[in-house]
C-alpha cells in the first residue's frame, strides 16, 4: 500500500510518515505541489495525504490535476479550518476525506484505512482480536459465532481501539473519534468512559479482557 | 407639499395685489383727468358749470351717459390741515341708480374762491374684472400644480433611475465585496455617472481589504495549527513509550489536554472572525426540527450524565436558508449552555411558536439563572458565567456572531436560582 505524504512542514510530514509506516505503509514525503506531481509521474499510488497551504501553490490543484488522471486513488486533505473557507466540503472537489489540524495519527490511520476499504475493496472487511470478529461492513461483533449486540458507538470505540492495537489511545483522541471535532472547549472527555465501561461489560461476558487495559488517568489500550 | 403652501399663500395674497394694481390704475387716470380739467379752466368755464346749475348749492355735476364716470365741481371752502388730493371708495347715487365709485377729490382755489373737485370712476366693471381674474388665475394655479405633480411623479421617477439603480444593485444587494457588480450605471446625468464610479472604486478598496482579510486568517489558521499538530502527534507518540512513569504520562496527557484547550481557541476566535468577515455562504435549507433532534443524540451522554430531563416540545417545521453547519453551532451552544448551568435531574425545555409572525425558538433550562449584571455581559468574548466551571466563555459570543449573520434576533431572561431561557426570534421572509 503505497501513500504520499504531501505536507511542507518536515518535521510533521516525519510524524505521519512514521506512524503510517509503522501501521505497514510504504510511504514517501513531498513537500510542495511540483515534488507531488513529479512523485505521481514515477510511482503508483494507493492514497494521497495533501495538506492544502502549500509553499508553491495550493493544495486543491494538485488534486485537480491528479483526478484527471488517476480516480482510483484514496485522498484525505489534511487542512487547518480556515483555509477550508466555505468548501467545507473539499469532497466536492475530489477529496475521499478530510481532516482538520491538528489532528490524531490513530485518527488519521483510522480514516486512512476506512478511505483505501471503501475505494479499493480490500479484503480488509474484518478485523479480530482475541477471538473476537469485527464486520465493518455491517457493524457487527461476534465471539466465536456469538453475535454480540453493541451500540454504535461502542462498536466504533472497539473498532478504533483494535485498528490502533498496542498504542495508548487518549480519551480526547476517542471524544474526537466519535463526536467528532466539535469546537465547545469544555468537552470534558470523560463521557467516553461511560461507553467504554459497557463496551467492556459486554466483551467481559464472553471471555477475560486483561488485554483491554485501563491506562490510569489517560486512556486505554487494545493489546495484541 | 411646500408647492401647495406656495400656491396658497399665493392665491391668499392674490386680492390685495389685484387690488392695488387696479386702484392704482384708476388713480392715475382720475389724476390725468383731473391735470386735463384744471389746465382747461378759466373763470367763465367755472360760472357755465356753476351758474348753469343749481344756484343754491353751486355745484356743477356732469355724468358720462353710462354712468361710469362723473365730475363734480362745487364751492367749498378750504378747511385747515385738508389734504389736497384724496381717494376714496364710496357709493354715489346718481340717477336712481347706485354704485361703488373710485372718487378723487381735490381742493383748489380759483381766483379767491375755494372750490372741491369730485371725479368718480365706477368700480363695479372693475370688480367684475377682479373676479374674472381671479378665477383665471385659480385656474392657472390647479393647471401649475397638476404639471408639477406629473413632472414629480414621472420625469423625476424618470431622473432618477440611475440612482435607485445604484442603491439597489451596488449597495443593498452587496453582501459579498468580491460579488459586486462593476458594470457603469447608464444615466444622463454626470452626477450620477460620478457616483457610479466613486462607489466602484469604494467597492474595490473594501474587496482588496476583505481579501488580504481572509488570506490572513486563513494564514494564522495554518501556521499556528500546523505545529499544534506537530505537537500533538509527537506528544502522543510519546505516550506509546512503555519506559515512561506514571508520572511522566500524566504531565503528557496534561499537556494533551491544554493543547487540545488551545486548538479549540484557535478555532473558535477563527469561526468568530470569518462569521464577522462574512466568509460564510447563506445557501443551504436548514430544518430547526432536525438539528435539534440531531443535537439531542449527540448530547445524550451529557445529558444522561446530569440526570437532565430533556424535552422537545417543538410543534412547527420552519424551513429558512442559511449555514447548516453554523446554524447547527448556533443551537449546540446554547444547549450545551444549558446542560453546563443546570442543576442535577433539572430541566431542559426547547419550544417553538410563532410572535408577531415571527418564528421563534426557546431553549429554557431550569439552571442557576443569572442576574442583571451577568446578563449585560454574557455575549461578550471570555466571560464566563461562573468560574468553577470549566470553559473558555466564547460560546455564547459565537452564538450572537452567528444569529446576527442570520438576521435572527437572540435575547435572554434569566432569574436567579430559576433558569435561564434563549429565545432566537428568526425573520419573516423565506
Amino acid at each position: 500500500m503505497n501513500v504520499l505524504i504531501v505536507e511542507d512542514n518536515k518535521e510533521l510530514a516525519v510524524e505521519v510518515y512514521d506512524f503510517l509506516c509503522n501501521a505497514g505503509y510504504i510511504c514517501k514525503i513531498a513537500n510542495s505541489c511540483a515534488d507531488a506531481l513529479e512523485e505521481f509521474g514515477s510511482n503508483d499510488y494507493d492514497a494521497m495525504l495533501l495538506d492544502l497551504g502549500l509553499p508553491d501553490g495550493d493544495g486543491f490543484e494538485v488534486l485537480q490535476t491528479i483526478r484527471k488522471t488517476k480516480s482510483k486513488i484514496a485522498v484525505i486533505v489534511l487542512t487547518a479550518r480556515g483555509e477550508l473557507d466555505d468548501r467545507i466540503n473539499g469532497l466536492h472537489l475530489g477529496a475521499d476525506d478530510y481532516l482538520t489540524k491538528p489532528f490524531a495519527l490513530t485518527e488519521l490511520g483510522a480514516r486512512l484505512f476506512a478511505v483505501i476499504r471503501r475505494i479499493h475493496g480490500f479484503t480488509l472487511n474484518n478485523l479480530s482480536i482475541h477471538g473476537f470478529l469485527l464486520q465493518l461492513q455491517d457493524y457487527k461483533v461476534s465471539f466465536n459465532e456469538t453475535p454480540l449486540s453493541l451500540t454504535k458507538k461502542e462498536f466504533d470505540i472497539f473498532q478504533y481501539l483494535v485498528l490502533n492495537k498496542n498504542r495508548v489511545i487518549t480519551r480526547l483522541q476517542l471524544t474526537e473519534h466519535i463526536w467528532g471535532d466539535i469546537l465547545e472547549v469544555n468537552s470534558d472527555s470523560n463521557f467516553i468512559d461511560v461507553h467504554v465501561r459497557n463496551l467492556r461489560k459486554k466483551l467481559d461476558k464472553h471471555t477475560s479482557i486483561d488485554w483491554f487495559e485501563t491506562v490510569r488517568n489517560v486512556g486505554y489500550r487494545i493489546n495484541e | 407639499m411646500t408647492r401647495l403652501l406656495v400656491i396658497l399663500i399665493l392665491w391668499l395674497m392674490l386680492p390685495i395685489l389685484v387690488e392695488n394694481v387696479v386702484y392704482h390704475h384708476i388713480n392715475n387716470s382720475l389724476l390725468e383727468k383731473k391735470k386735463k380739467f384744471i389746465e382747461h379752466l378759466n373763470q367763465e368755464e367755472i360760472n357755465d358749470f356753476i351758474e348753469n346749475q343749481d344756484d343754491s348749492t353751486q355745484t356743477f355735476s356732469e355724468f358720462s351717459t353710462l354712468h361710469s364716470e362723473f365730475l363734480v365741481l362745487s364751492k367749498m371752502p378750504i378747511k385747515p390741515h385738508q389734504k389736497k388730493t384724496t381717494f376714496t371708495n364710496e357709493y354715489r347715487k346718481i340717477e336712481n341708480e347706485e354704485s361703488e365709485y373710485r372718487i378723487l377729490q381735490h381742493h383748489f382755489t380759483y381766483e379767491g374762491q375755494d372750490y372741491q373737485l369730485e371725479i368718480g370712476s365706477s368700480l363695479s366693471e372693475v370688480n367684475d374684472l377682479t373676479f374674472v381674474i381671479k378665477l383665471f388665475i385659480i385656474i392657472v394655479f390647479v393647471v401649475i400644480l397638476f404639471i408639477t405633480f406629473l413632472a414629480d411623479t414621472f420625469y423625476i421617477e424618470y431622473l432618477l433611475k440611475p440612482f435607485y439603480k445604484i442603491i439597489d444593485t451596488k449597495i443593498r444587494r452587496v453582501n459579498e465585496p468580491e460579488m459586486f457588480d462593476h458594470t457603469p450605471i447608464k444615466a444622463a446625468s454626470r452626477d450620477f455617472r460620478e457616483l457610479d464610479f466613486v462607489l466602484n472604486q469604494m467597492m474595490d478598496r473594501i474587496a482588496e481589504v476583505f481579501k488580504k482579510e481572509k488570506q490572513f486568517i486563513s494564514n494564522v489558521s495554518h501556521e499556528l495549527l500546523t505545529p499544534i499538530a506537530l505537537l500533538k502527534n509527537k506528544l502522543e507518540n510519546l505516550l506509546q513509550n512503555e519506559s515512561l512513569d506514571d508520572n511522566a504520562v500524566d504531565k503528557i496527557a496534561g499537556s494533551l489536554k491544554t493543547l487540545d484547550m488551545l486548538k479549540k481557541i484557535i478555532n473558535n476566535l477563527l469561526l468568530i472572525s470569518r462569521i464577522d468577515n462574512n466568509q460564510y455562504e447563506l445557501n443551504e435549507e436548514i430544518n430547526l426540527r432536525e438539528i435539534v433532534s440531531d443535537l439531542q443524540e449527540d448530547l445524550q451522554d451529557r445529558i444522561d450524565d446530569k440526570e437532565i430531563q430533556f424535552q422537545n416540545r417543538m410543534q412547527n417545521t420552519f424551513v429558512f436558508t442559511g449555514n447548516k453547519t453554523l446554524i447547527h453551532i448556533l443551537i449546540y451552544n446554547l444547549v450545551t449552555n444549558a446542560i453546563k448551568y443546570n442543576k442535577p435531574q433539572g430541566k431542559i425545555i426547547v419550544e417553538d411558536g410563532y410572535d408577531d409572525n415571527h418564528y421563534f425558538i426557546l431553549v429554557k433550562d431550569s439552571g442557576i439563572g443569572m442576574d442583571e449584571s451577568q446578563l449585560e455581559k454574557i455575549f461578550s468574548r471570555f466571560t464566563r458565567i461562573s468560574y468553577d466551571q470549566e470553559g473558555q466563555g466564547l460560546g455564547l459570543a459565537i452564538a450572537k456572531s452567528i444569529a446576527s449573520f442570520h438576521h435572527i434576533e437572540i435575547t435572554v431572561e434569566s432569574e436567579l436560582g430559576e433558569g435561564t431561557s434563549f429565545k432566537l426570534r428568526f425573520q419573516n421572509h423565506n
